[in-house]
């Protein structure tokens, strides 16, 4: 019974649910004032994304004639659970261990499919033509990056299940036991191709410039999001902050977990958040435009396709 | 994903400034065809031109559209000193041509700055907007204000510059113009800009001259058209220019001669400050306006504007008619549209830089 016990708590609490999303918001708002300095703005304060959720949790919902009430309101819902679990399964170095409970990289791997789903399905359910749209632009671009990162997940696997004795070690606790005792593989250039690979994978499942392009506010009007409006919308706002904290952990825990344990470790975890989100998506954002869909399915496909394939070969020749 | 469906963009659309309703058949991410409706927000400008005196139309006229809020009165007052035989005096013309290219590197450096949003590049938008800025500024110490600038009256101008205002316009001129050609290459060489705007929306020089284009969309596709060098009004004739004009048609070479045509406005102010000799800036005594009609023309930002007035005897127009330059340009938007993305329609659109109220008034 305490198991179970720990495991709500974790996914409720920490490092899941309530911190994954302040965590996720605080990055956010860091981002955003990052941006805005880049620009020679001013800015939002750091806690406007907080502000934000607050005043969406105040307004109405609408939902749309013809739109299913009942799907259409589920499926935020569905969105914010599945990244409380999957935040709940990303180990912080000295601090938290990946629970066995709820499954190993594989499970976590689907999870961060469901946001993509979700929004497809909610954009095909809200019924309006530009979420049509925005269902198609999703739909092509996850599959143009769902394959290259999981050649990136597997080089990794293989390279620590290889050393352990096995083939393959699919549980993040042994890759970040392993990359404490062997060295991260952020400084290992055997694995730069990944690393790459996955730096070009976060973007892109992100919704970030240069591909923003199923939520593109001047092109299809922010696509599936486009009919919600009050709670349910704060709900994806909350998804996506999420999402934001469990992919960038996710990064972490595969090439740089490297920390002390107990508070120390956690603050480590929380800076090396706020390193990437500034370095990755603040500079992105606002250094690049957007992609076409055309451009940008070609592009994921070929490059983070090539680099992946390539740390697979090398990994799988070496070790 | 092969069948065709219509997708509404607008009358209100986040990436269109203005109201204007694209009915847009898709296929797929592929445009099929377009169908525009317009007229969301006509106003009856031109038949409360009737109901007012000239010098009242002057400042209505004004308030026409914001963007060719000087190329408005400025046509209006040509036409009338044609009928009623004014001639205005040289400075006045001068001033007139500083009015008008003041609110034209404004208005471009606008236009070029909404295509990087569009693609999503938000700090190059800030960034030709901080440069506009500038602009900005000089109107409201120039003129006192942001947009309308009330530059002009029946037989010259309301506005002059004293030696003071003269070094600060030279200053400012000097400023921007090394941000305008920073602008200009970063617009040549991002590749952002370059894999979004090239090859796009592209229109052949028949097609616009078989459409009768005007300003910087004819241009674009190599038409060698300009009003101010076709037919000089003012003191365009006294200034030494070169027409700037484009050869690949597509939204990219639209936006590269409105950026040249900023770079030629700024040199235009530097003649202008230079050679504008000393003087009235209005004619004395508005003599009776007699019963005529005539026709001017101009180079508004957006292209060519023309002035229709009769009048009648009295002290209001018979009648005022006015063909804007988008009135031409839009009818090219189906061609530009087809074959090309989804994403492309906010880009395309405003490649020929619509002005909805100036047209439907």
């Amino acid at each position: 019974m305490p198991e179970t016990l720990k495991l709500i708590f974790q996914v409720l609490v920490f490092p899941g649910g309530l911190f994954a999303l302040c965590l996720g918001l605080c990055l956010k708002g860091f981002e955003r004032r990052i941006r805005a300095r880049l620009q020679r703005r001013v800015g939002p304060p750091l806690l406007q994304p907080f502000f934000d959720l607050a005043k969406l949790a105040r307004k109405d919902t609408t939902i749309p004639e013809g739109a299913p009430a009942c799907l259409f309101s589920a499926l935020p819902f569905a969105g914010v659970c599945s990244m409380a679990i999957a935040a709940a399964m990303i180990p912080i170095t000295g601090v938290h261990l990946a629970p066995a409970g709820l499954g190993d990289i594989l499970v976590l791997f689907y999870l961060l499919a469901i946001p993509a789903i979700v929004l497809m399905l909610a954009g095909s359910a809200s019924g309006s033509p530009f979420s049509a749209i925005a269902f198609s632009r999703e739909l092509s671009i996850m599959m143009a990056y769902e394959g290259p990162i999981l050649l990136v997940i597997l080089t990794i696997a293989i390279r620590v299940g290889v050393s352990q004795g096995g083939w393959i070690a699919l549980s993040l606790n042994d890759i970040i036991a392993y990359q404490q005792r062997y060295g991260a593989f952020l400084f290992d250039p055997v694995m730069w191709p990944a690393l790459l690979a996955f730096l070009v994978f976060f973007p892109a499942n992100l919704g970030v410039a240069p591909f923003d392009i199923p939520e593109a506010e001047s092109e299809v009007l922010d696509g599936p999001l486009l009919e919600y409006s009050g709670p349910l919308l704060g709900l994806f706002k909350m998804m996506s902050a999420m999402k934001a904290g469990v992919v960038i952990g996710l990064g972490i825990a595969l090439f740089y977990p490297n920390a002390p344990g107990g508070a120390l470790g956690l603050m480590c975890f929380v800076l090396k958040c706020f390193v990437v989100s500034s370095l990755g998506v603040a500079v992105l954002r606002t250094s690049m435009g957007r992609m076409r869909i055309d451009q940008a399915f070609r592009f994921l496909v070929i490059w983070p396709g090539i680099l992946g394939l390539v740390s697979l070969v090398v990994v799988l020749w070496r070790y | 994903m092969t069948t065709t469906y219509k997708l509404p963009v607008g009358p209100l659309h986040v990436a269109l400034e203005e109201p204007m309703y694209f009915k847009i058949d898709v296929q797929g991410e592929t445009i099929a065809g377009l169908d525009i409706t317009a007229g969301h927000v006509h106003r009856g400008i031109e038949y409360l031109t009737m109901n007012r005196n000239f010098i009242q139309n002057i400042t209505l006229l004004e308030r026409v559209c914001s963007l060719c809020s000087n190329s408005h009165p400025t046509t209006f007052c040509m036409a009338l000193e044609q009928i009623a035989g004014i001639d205005i005096p040289p400075r006045a013309e001068f001033l007139r041509v500083i009015a008008d290219e003041t609110k034209r590197v404004s208005s471009n450096l606008f236009n070029v700055a909404i295509l990087a949003h569009i693609v999503g590049f938000d700090t190059l938008f800030m960034h030709v907007m901080e440069t506009r800025e500038i602009m900005q500024d000089v109107k409201e110490t120039i003129f006192g204000n942001r947009m309308d600038l009330a530059a002009n009256c029946i037989g010259g101008v309301r506005f002059d510059l004293d030696t003071e205002r003269k070094s600060y316009l030279g200053a400012q001129i000097d400023r921007v113009i090394p941000l305008v050609g920073k602008i200009h290459k970063l617009y040549l060489t991002d590749r952002t800009i370059l894999s979004r705007a090239r090859g796009v929306g592209v229109l052949s020089k028949s097609d616009a001259l078989e459409l009768a284009l005007v300003g910087p969309v004819a241009r674009g596709s190599g038409v060698e058209y300009d009003v101010r060098k076709k037919a000089p009004y003012a003191a365009y004739d006294q200034l030494d220019f070169e027409v700037v004009t484009g050869s690949d048609g597509d939204v990219w070479s639209r936006a590269l001669v409105r950026i040249q045509e900023a770079e030629v406005a700024l040199d235009l102010l530097r003649q202008c400050l230079q050679k504008m000799p000393e003087g009235p800036i209005c004619a004395s005594l508005l003599p009776e306006v007699p019963a005529g009609e005539a026709i001017a023309k101009s180079e508004a930002p957006r292209g060519e504007l023309i002035y229709y007035l009769r009048t009648n005897g009295s002290d209001r127009p018979a009648r005022l008619k006015w063909r804007v330059p988008s009135y031409m340009n839009w009818s090219a938007l189906p061609l530009m549209m087809k074959g090309n993305k989804i994403g492309d329609i906010p880009m395309i659109v405003n490649s020929i830089d619509p002005c909805i109220s100036c047209t439907e008034r």
